[in-house]
């Protein structure tokens, strides 16, 4: 078996080659030419746009299949003869004609070196072209690379796998614990790409779920959707997690779907135009396509706005107010759980189309309705602007209201100006708040001697009055 | 509370004696991590020059996630800070719907250290206070420093 010569400059130079690129593989087992092949990673610093045959969207790929280089060194190399460079990519994303541009450039270049050493300048030249994916979408249209289906798969996969290696190898300042993790324990947002460790966000998602403070599963950074604006800030709403990026920081899929269906439950509540099933038992609420049911909670990906204020309630039309006690319109209606088909004006079972009937307001409580009815009147005080219930568990008694963020007085229910909560209470005029911010600041159960002025002070009073209305009876019983 | 929220505020304590604050002091007991104590100095540039303030840090069970409670335990003449057995604050990255788990004891420090080089007139908890400071500052500042004299030495 014939061999190289011990001063083959081809082999020095091949062996040089691999010191500084210890991945190159070489192979000098056939005399008299003696071969090398190195793979050289793909990962543009702006990422690569891509689009496929059968889908329009486009997507940003930071990670591309490697460029498969063989060099060949005839004899003759490097002063009589060209090395020849076969360049391929596989998958083979990388259209013919770029990759043949680089191979023009691996001749030019032997030419201007004057039949010199140029394997150097070659992979350093592809490894500087490499930054840029090669120029690839540049002389595409609209500079987005066109690839054809088959390649969708593989690549999507591929950007995603080197992606994540990438991240598990970093180790990444979790802003909530102060402690150093391994990317491996780390979650990175999708929209945003703060990084947080898995266990604090678990920790803060899972509370805020079990809470029902699901407006609250956002980005936990605090410089995001930040404008430095305070006023800006607060009407421009953070996103909220998917539930399909909850699945996978991974939270559990009982507590994901109770995120979603509080989510649904939330705007459906909002919603005047939804009933519920007058079935006590059920009371489910009327089917519609506004609000789908929820079926698969992993495929649910849109992270949609914080649904802060009720969706911009429809506008009742002119037809829907007519129809409230009118006949012949649309007042069958079914429920999604129990599929009763019931009368959305009077909420009995439906009786056909030539029925007149009366609009009844749903006030039949049970007796469990009754007791939470009265525990809501006693414990919390309600928002001035949306009504919702709010109760406070601790601090001041500046409120903000969780549902709609109207800033009120928890004592007497008076809205105050979000620019200045505080005058409120050191405005000797209101009498009954006056220097009284810290009242109840260890929540409302703490003690129940705070006395309330408004719409709450009212009922307090009614209460207190009805007791002592009972006190008198049973002492004139007594006596 | 549970072992990563003491593990944090062990951490934080660690960082604050690694890069401490100028005039700020705090007594940190390990049996009650829960509730520092700060002394803090006046700011040599504010009118508060010269006076001793003790404050108190309280934790939450639920930190990070809620926000540190903070109250001045000496008497102090700011708008900020309620002019009443409390002393409490609540502005800024203090109150809850602006606090955010990344934020941190060191930058509560940093924002009360700043209000009392420059008070926030804007967001006051005591108005009248915050009145003087804007109309009548001369005035302020002597009350201020009368009450550093009474309460702070």
């Amino acid at each position: 078996m014939a061999e190289f010569p011990p001063d083959d400059e081809r082999i020095d130079e091949l062996t040089t080659l691999q010191s500084i690129y210890p991945e190159l593989v070489l192979d000098f087992d056939h005399p008299p030419i003696p071969t090398a092949r190195i793979e050289l990673p793909v990962a543009p610093e702006k990422p690569l746009p891509v689009v496929c045959d059968s889908d329009s969207s486009v997507r940003n790929l930071s990670h591309l299949p490697p460029l498969i280089i063989d060099i060949i060194l005839s004899e003759g190399y490097p002063t009589e003869r060209a090395p020849t460079f076969n360049l391929t990519a596989d998958p083979p994303w990388l259209p013919d004609r770029v990759l043949e541009q680089l191979m023009e450039k691996g001749h030019a270049l032997w030419e201007e070196y004057g039949g010199m050493q140029m394997l150097f300048a070659y992979l350093s030249f592809l490894e500087e072209s490499a930054r840029t994916a090669f120029g690839a979408a540049d002389s595409a249209r609209d500079g987005v690379l066109k690839l054809p289906d088959t390649l969708r798969t593989p690549m999507l996969e591929l950007n995603e796998k080197l992606g994540k290696e990438l991240f598990d190898k970093g180790t990444y300042d979790c802003g909530i614990c102060l402690e150093p993790k391994k990317g491996g324990a780390c979650h990175r947002i999708r929209h945003c790409g703060h990084v947080f460790c898995k266990a604090c966000l678990q920790d803060y998602y899972n509370n805020c779920i079990k809470e029902g403070d699901v407006n609250n599963v956002k980005c936990l950074s605090p410089d995001c959707g930040k404008t430095g604006d305070v006023k800006v800030d607060r009407k421009k709403k953070d996103r909220l997690l998917s539930p399909k990026e909850l699945l996978q920081i991974p939270l559990e899929l009982e507590t994901v779907k109770r995120y979603a269906q509080i989510k649904r439950k939330k705007k459906i509540e909002s919603d005047p135009t939804i009933v519920f099933c007058p079935r006590k038992w059920c009371q489910g609420a009327m089917r519609t396509e506004k609000y789908p049911k929820i079926t698969d909670v992993s495929q649910m990906d849109e992270s949609d706005i914080e649904d802060g204020e009720p969706v911009a309630a429809p506008k009742a039309t002119d037809q829907e107010i007519k129809f409230r006690g009118a006949p012949n319109t649309d007042r069958l209606v079914i429920c999604e759980d129990c599929s009763l088909a019931f009368c959305k004006v009077c909420l009995a079972p439906w009786h056909g189309d030539f029925e007149r009937c009366i609009n009844r307001e749903q006030k039949d409580l049970t007796e469990e309705d009754q007791a939470s009815l009265n525990y809501i009147l006693k414990n919390t005080s309600p928002c001035p602007t949306c009504s919702v219930p709010c109760s406070k568990s601790y601090g001041c008694n500046h409120m903000t209201c969780f549902q709609c963020k109207t800033h009120f007085c928890y004592l007497c229910g008076a809205w105050l100006q979000p620019e200045n909560p505080y005058g409120h209470f050191n405005n000797k005029k209101n009498k009954a708040c006056f220097q009284r911010l810290m009242d109840g600041a260890m929540g409302d159960q703490a003690n129940g001697e705070i006395r309330f002025g408004g719409r709450r002070g009212a009922e307090q009073e009614a209460e207190f009055w009805e007791q002592e209305a009972l006190r008198i009876q049973m002492e004139e019983l007594g006596g | 509370m549970s072992t990563g929220a003491k593990k944090r505020i062990l951490r934080e304590y660690a960082e604050c004696q690694n890069d401490p604050l100028p005039g700020v002091k705090i007594n940190f007991d390990e049996q009650n991590m829960t509730k520092w104590e700060i002394l803090m100095d006046g700011p040599d540039q504010s009118v508060y020059a010269g006076g001793h303030y003790k404050l108190e840090i309280n934790f939450p069970n639920e930190y990070p996630f809620k926000p540190p409670v903070v109250s001045f335990k000496t008497k102090i003449y700011h708008p900020n800070v309620s002019n009443d057995d409390k002393g409490s604050m609540c502005l800024g990255l203090l109150r809850p719907e602006e606090w955010k788990p990344p934020n941190k004891v060191i930058s509560v420090l940093h924002l009360i250290r700043n209000l009392l080089i420059e008070p926030n007139p804007d967001d006051a908890i005591e108005l009248s206070i915050a009145n003087d400071y804007k109309t009548n500052r001369a005035e302020f500042d002597k009350t201020a420093k009368d009450w550093v004299k009474r309460y702070a030495k």
